[in-house]
């Protein structure tokens, strides 16, 4: 599988430009899209192992996103049309009143590569929206950002928005952001809390299997 | 402030709000402040509108207790002048914005402001709905990497105008009358500092101004940004001549760069990166200065950057803040043992994610008093929270931060 492992590199390496040309070639010679997906999620895992152990910072990590993201685009379309399963469903955006989003890109970009099925609302994002949203894509997991103290509150509004609509038992709710801890995660009623695009990886993987 | 800037044991501890535009004020707690001490009513100035930060008025300052001044640049980040202030509504509040502060509610609620004041330009910053900051909207050319060209990003860097000159001589002057210590922003050498970089102050911004592009660029377009910092370096050192021929040695301190290099857990380069892209060119800016100026550099830093403090040492920093304890690696009394004798803490005093906006008083008083018990012996230290002190802090959780400092030093506060 030369293509494959050339698009492991291109994605570890951050070359979007090899990494969108690797795809077609495989694609081309009839790799199947799982296949290609296959070889993404490790790569970003290791994109994420490089990142913890602090080899990979956040412009590395910004390259490699968007090498990965640069395959998915071409992938996606096939994936939906062969009815392929995600590892689950994703709602993923920054609280209402907060429009810093390099944080929050960073995790959509590593659920996507862990093969998760992302539904980037953006930055900004009212409760409502991520309701409609959860609803409408049958998501299983929403994903919650704040940097700011100020905005930190949108995030209860959104979990308690989720309980008020009576959808508080089909999805997990999992937060993060620079001022965001554990103690806040459990003081809100979240499900779960990551300090880490990585670390958001293997938690939003252990959440949608319990 | 000297004796501690100079790592002596000063009578007190100095205490700074309100000098520079990362250990500011938001304008609805400086209103908070004012209605708490029985100041005279009245509207608060936004005298920096990107973060509304409040203009600390020596009222304040003395019913504070505070012992540092600011010098800022003519215009404001959003390339208007901090001048000619009129009313302004702000969710409630009433406060003073500059007479070019010009801004349109959109039907949603957010806020949109225009650079130079200018309605005809597309808005350079939006506040949402919710939120108590403005924020830069990203407005990036489409990058064509054939024609990209240094310039394109230098467009902000211009030699500094005689009227740039006469407010930074005239806000000197009345700083310097106050007796308190001045800490000066003249601005231009801040390299790649990332709340820049969109250029929320420029109608037409060109070049590299989306923030991830710019991140990417650091690494993918290395010379490229080598060429702007190099360009910039030499137009910020002839700037900082003339600013000098014009107020000489009045300032205690210049602000140097704010560009961040840290995040809560790690950081957004390595070492080797640091040195090879940034270090070259703060080494020759705090270079001059020290070569011809009795000023302090202050280096402002989120995050965890303790692994930088050495190369900050090197290339000629005296100061760094904001001293993010709660990041990881910046545990206080290491730092302090660490680097107390050679970098000056201008920070660090309480932590403003969770201890001032969210904990008790009590809670605030206790962190206060262990935070000044580690940096105070020996000076190097001024008391500045971690960062601006942000929207929605309770007053009662900064009078007790206050108090607290004040209780150290054996000073009676009210």
């Amino acid at each position: 599988m030369p293509d494959l492992e050339k698009l492991h590199a291109a994605v570890i390496e951050g070359d979007w430009k090899a990494a969108a040309a690797v795809t077609h070639a495989a694609i081309a010679r009839g790799v199947a899209p799982l296949t290609i997906v296959g070889c993404l999620v490790p790569a970003m895992d290791e994109v994420g192992r490089l990142f913890e152990c602090e080899e990979y910072f956040v412009p590395e990590m910004l390259l490699s996103a968007r090498a990965m993201k640069a395959s998915m685009e071409i992938v996606r379309p096939l994936l939906a049309a062969a009815g392929a399963e995600p590892v689950g469903r994703v709602v993923i955006g920054t609280v209402k009143g907060d429009l810093h989003d390099i944080g929050k890109n960073l995790v959509a970009s590593m659920l996507e590569g862990g093969g998760f099925e992302v539904i980037d609302l953006g930055a900004d994002v009212a409760p409502e929206r991520f309701i409609e949203a959860a609803t409408a894509r049958h998501a299983n997991l929403v994903a919650l950002s704040a940097l700011l103290t100020v905005t930190m509150p949108s995030m209860k509004t959104t979990v308690d928005a989720f309980q008020a609509a009576g959808l508080r038992e089909q999805v997990k709710i999992m937060v993060g952001g620079a001022p965001v801890t554990q103690q806040y995660a459990d003081a809100i009623g979240a499900d779960g809390y990551s300090e880490s695009a990585a670390g958001a990886v293997a938690l939003a993987r252990k959440l949608v299997v319990v | 402030m000297r004796t501690a800037l100079e790592h002596r044991q000063p009578d007190r501890i100095p205490l700074d709000f309100g000098s520079t535009s990362v250990t500011g004020i938001h304008v609805s707690c400086v209103a908070a402040l004012r209605h708490h001490y029985g100041l005279a009513p009245g509207p608060v100035k936004v005298h920096e509108p990107y973060q509304m930060l409040g203009l600390v008025e020596d009222d304040l300052r003395a019913a504070m207790g505070l012992d540092v001044t600011g010098v800022f640049p003519r215009k404001t980040m959003f390339g208007f002048p901090a001048a000619g202030w009129k009313e302004w509504n702000f969710r409630g509040l009433d406060v003073l914005v500059p007479g070019d502060f010009r801004t349109r509610t959109e039907p949603n609620g957010d806020i949109l402001i225009y650079p130079e004041g200018d309605r005809t330009a597309a808005p350079s910053g939006r506040m949402p709905l919710g939120s108590a900051f403005f924020d830069s909207i990203v407005r990036q050319p489409e990058i064509d990497d054939e024609k990209l060209d240094p310039a394109d990003n230098l467009e902000e860097f211009a030699p500094v105008s005689e009227a740039d000159l006469d407010h930074i001589e005239c806000s000197v002057r009345t700083a310097c009358g106050g007796g308190y210590g001045v800490a000066a922003t003249f601005g231009g050498t801040a390299f790649g500092d990332i709340a820049l970089v969109p250029a929320p102050f420029l109608k037409n911004p060109k070049g590299i101004r989306d923030v991830t592009e710019w991140y990417m660029s650091t690494r993918t377009r290395r010379g490229y940004i080598h060429r702007i910092f190099e360009r910039q370096c030499e137009i910020g050192m002839e700037n900082l001549a003339r600013i000098h021929a014009r107020i000489g040695d009045a300032v205690d301190c210049m602000f140097v760069c704010g560009t961040d290099f840290g995040t809560q857990t790690s950081a957004f380069c390595s070492v080797p990166t640091f040195r090879e892209l940034w270090f070259p060119y703060y080494q020759r800016v705090n270079g001059w200065v020290h070569a011809n100026t009795a000023w302090k550099c202050f280096k402002h830093s989120c995050g965890s950057v303790e692994r930088f403090f050495e190369s900050f040492i090197e290339a000629g920093f005296d100061i760094v803040n904001p001293v993010q304890c709660s990041a990881a690696g910046m545990e206080p009394a290491e730092l302090k043992r660490k680097y107390g004798s050679r970098l000056v803490f201008w920070g660090g005093g309480v932590d403003t994610q969770k201890t001032l906006p969210f904990g008790t008083p009590q809670e605030v008083r206790e962190e206060v008093l262990r935070r000044c018990q580690i940096f105070a012996p020996g000076g190097g230290f001024v008391f500045n929270s971690i960062h601006n002190l942000q929207a929605g802090t309770p007053v009662e959780n900064i009078v007790a931060m206050l108090r607290a400092v004040h209780e150290f030093n054996g000073v009676a506060h009210a």
